[in-house]
């Protein structure tokens, strides 16, 4: 299980954010680029259809494949106080020829991305994962090389936490609580609820840039 | 310097099995396992920085100081000078850590970090700094509390004066050298006064307070009457909020309805079925993993069979072929209504007395699978231990289903406890449908295996039962377990819940599915 949410803030703020997290986390950033294949079960395969994700890490020197499926969020009176969705996920690494695997099994690629961007991983009660990507979309398939942002000006910030079943509420809280050290640049929220942008964060961006002096850390 | 290799800990709490593994009593620097586990040099690095950061902002307000002799700032002047006091804690603090000593009380901390809270006060432009040094700050004191755990105090001296009172000292972590500093301390303060009678230097102390206070309150005026004279705001809220104009936010608006789709759902990713063509030269990841000819195959149709963006349903039910006439992504016309099993809709319209075959499940799939497949899903539920069979049955109570249950059955859950759970509402109401029915499948659920159910009964459960929260990995356990040859205690949880229904006429149930899943809807 997981907890997840998801906010956007403009790519003129990104790097804002950048130091911010990096005051915050206290880690150095991780760099991402993930090429994501989603694949989604033929009618052999049920009648429902299930999805699964292919994540091939690129910033490796040798790139790794981890296979990820996210199930259905949790639901219920509980579930809607909280202010982060709690799902359940089941995430392996695999090796590269999980692809040749699920397409023989059945599995169809319903779309690819590539996801461009950094990640802080860090510890904070539970560890606590923040990513900041930019979604890429290919014109052709697999092309890499000639992928263009979806949306250039707006970028995706996703916050993750493993959970597990006794102890999700204090990972949510956990979660919530980091959240709050974000609120000058960024609204997060569940993702598929939609927040808009944080209207007084080119001053916050502004006062987090300027301030390179004093943080000689 | 005694290291702490030797010394038991004092608290008797967790003491890091490196701890015990420092060999020999006295070795001058830290073992470096127990460096790198308590992760000292990190901790170091953010206190040299942090206290670097504050040094700089000391000296902003020195020289400012300097420059603005104006009483007003007296107030600042009063609280740089114990905050020089914590940055010089902090620096011996570093040191005791890496020379193997012993570290002090934990008020210090707490006093330079309300010292730096009341700074946070004073400066307008010196605040975002502040949010950052006093974060730091933090999080250094929580990571010193977690690195304190692995030290412990060892007196320099034990003689008779101190033997007695060591062991309460020793369990406090204060150090008698410290507590001759905070002596010292004290006596400092009430240097002049300590001579005087006791309610006498209460009053003396009393009117240094106010006087504080009052320089505190001249600088609070002052600052605010800046803030007006500049048009600044007040404090709490924020200055200005720039209002973006409609347009603007229209668009950005838009775009992230866009990306929130694309991520969460794959909008705008697909690429249009002729446009499917595996590239002639793979990016290096892919190119020992595709071969040229078996990609192309693999290539689903968009939104495919099953429907989840409406949006591309009706476009994209094509046949996709290659160069060599293959056929591939055949779309499956599925009723529209097994496109949000994941979302718990009620089964479609079943047939209560239609012939189920066992072999027939996984080659044809018909809406009567699907109400099979739940039914058998209920009946697992039915098979859970009793305290979740018991909160199906609450659900059952409280679901609107009402109609479909029968009299016999509210009866007996009357005196169940309520919890209301939403969660399960989906589960009751499918679990309604099942009850009613399973009088007749009983025999023949035992020609179907287990195994035919493996694949997408537990996404469904794993989706759908979901919601019973904490409980859940138990319960999915359970019903694994039972899933394999549970079949032969149908019939005894059925005659349990279900003595009153047996009169309940089978032809009813069509009329209620309807109605049920308006009940769900609504």
């Amino acid at each position: 299980m997981e907890c997840v949410v998801q906010g956007i803030i403009e790519t003129q703020h990104v790097e804002a954010l950048q130091i911010l997290l990096q005051g915050l986390c206290g880690v150095p950033k991780d760099r991402v680029r993930v090429h994501e294949f989603c694949l989604k079960s033929g009618p052999n395969l049920g009648v429902v259809p299930s999805e699964v994700r292919l994540l091939c890490d690129l910033a490796q020197p040798t790139p790794t494949w981890t296979v990820r499926h996210a199930g259905g969020a949790m639901r219920g009176a509980g579930a809607e106080q909280l202010s982060v969705l709690v799902r359940s996920v089941v995430e392996s690494k695999v090796s590269n020829n999980a692809l040749r695997f699920f397409y023989a099994v059945g599995y169809k690629l319903d779309h690819e991305l590539l996801k461009i961007g950094f990640a802080f991983r860090f510890q904070r009660v539970v560890p606590i994962t923040v990513t900041v990507t930019s979604a890429n979309r290919m014109p052709r398939l697999h092309a890499i090389d000639d992928a263009v942002p979806l949306t250039p000006g707006i970028q995706l910030v996703e916050i993750t936490a493993p959970a597990a079943g006794d102890n999700y509420n204090e990972v949510a809280a956990a979660v919530s609580s980091f959240c709050e050290y974000l609120v000058p640049l960024l609204h997060l929220s569940k993702p598929g609820v939609s927040t808009g942008i944080v209207p007084t964060a080119a001053a916050a961006a502004s006062s987090l840039l300027s301030n390179s002096g004093g943080k000689a850390i | 310097m005694e290291a702490d290799g030797g010394a038991a800990p004092s608290q008797g709490q967790l003491a890091p099995p490196a701890v015990e593994a420092v060999a020999p009593p006295k070795v001058e620097r830290l073992n470096p396992v127990v460096q790198q586990q308590l992760n000292l040099e990190s901790v170091k690095t953010r206190a040299l920085g942090l206290y670097k950061t504050i040094s700089h902002i000391l000296e902003d307000f020195e020289a400012f100081a300097r420059s603005n002799t104006t009483p007003k700032w007296h107030a600042t002047a009063l609280i740089i000078v114990p905050y020089a006091s914590a940055l010089a804690f902090f620096k011996y603090l570093l040191e005791a850590i890496f020379t193997g000593s012993l570290l002090g009380s934990q008020r210090k901390k707490k006093k330079s970090f309300d010292v730096i809270s009341e700074l946070l006060h004073c400066r307008q432009d010196a605040l975002g700094q502040f949010s950052m040094v006093s974060m730091d700050l933090f999080n250094i004191v929580e990571d010193i509390k977690n690195v304190s755990k692995a030290f412990v105090v060892y007196p320099r001296n034990v003689n008779a004066e101190n033997a007695t009172i060591l062991p309460v000292m020793l369990s406090s972590k204060l150090l008698p050298e410290m507590e001759a500093e905070d002596t010292t301390k004290r006596e400092q303060l009430l240097l002049g006064i300590s001579g005087l009678p006791v309610h006498m230097q209460i009053e003396k102390l009393k009117t240094r307070i106010d006087m504080i206070g009052a320089a505190c309150e001249a600088a609070e005026k002052v600052i605010s009457d800046c803030r007006k004279a500049y048009g600044l705001g007040s404090r709490q809220g924020p200055t200005l909020v720039p209002t973006l104009d409609k347009v603007q936010a229209a668009k950005i608006q838009e775009q992230e309805n866009l990306l929130r789709a694309a991520v969460n759902f794959g909008e705008g990713f697909r690429i249009p079925i002729d446009q499917r063509q595996l590239p002639t030269s793979l990016p290096s990841h892919l190119a020992d993993v595709l071969s040229f000819g078996d990609g192309a195959q693999n290539l689903g149709d968009n939104a495919g069979a099953y429907g989840k963006n409406t949006s591309s349903f009706s476009s994209n039910q094509g046949v996709l072929q290659t160069a060599g006439g293959q056929l591939i992504g055949r779309s499956v016309p599925s009723p529209s209504n097994a496109v949000s099993f994941d979302n718990a809709s009620t089964p479609p319209m079943a047939y209560a007395n239609s012939p189920r075959s066992g072999t027939n499940i996984m080659n044809t799939p018909s809406p009567q699978q699907q109400v099979q497949q739940q039914q058998q899903q209920r009946q697992k539920i039915l098979q859970l231990p009793h305290q979740q069979q018991l909160l199906v049955q609450q659900q059952l109570r409280q679901s609107s289903a009402a109609g479909v249950l029968g009299q016999g059955v509210m009866s007996q859950l009357h005196d169940l406890t309520g919890q209301t759970q939403q969660k399960l509402q989906q589960i009751t109401n499918m679990s309604a449908s099942m009850q009613s029915q399973s009088l007749l499948p009983r025999i023949q659920f035992g020609l179907t295996g287990g195994h035919t159910q493996r694949n997408h009964p537990s996404q469904m459960l794993n989706d759908q039962m979901f919601g019973m929260g904490p409980s859940n990995p138990a319960n999915m356990i359970a019903m694994q377990q039972q899933q394999q040859g549970g079949f032969g205690n149908i019939s005894t949880h059925t005659q349990n819940l279900q003595s009153g229904m047996v009169n309940l006429p089978n032809t009813t149930q069509n009329p209620n599915f309807p109605q049920q899943r308006q009940q769900n809807q609504s």
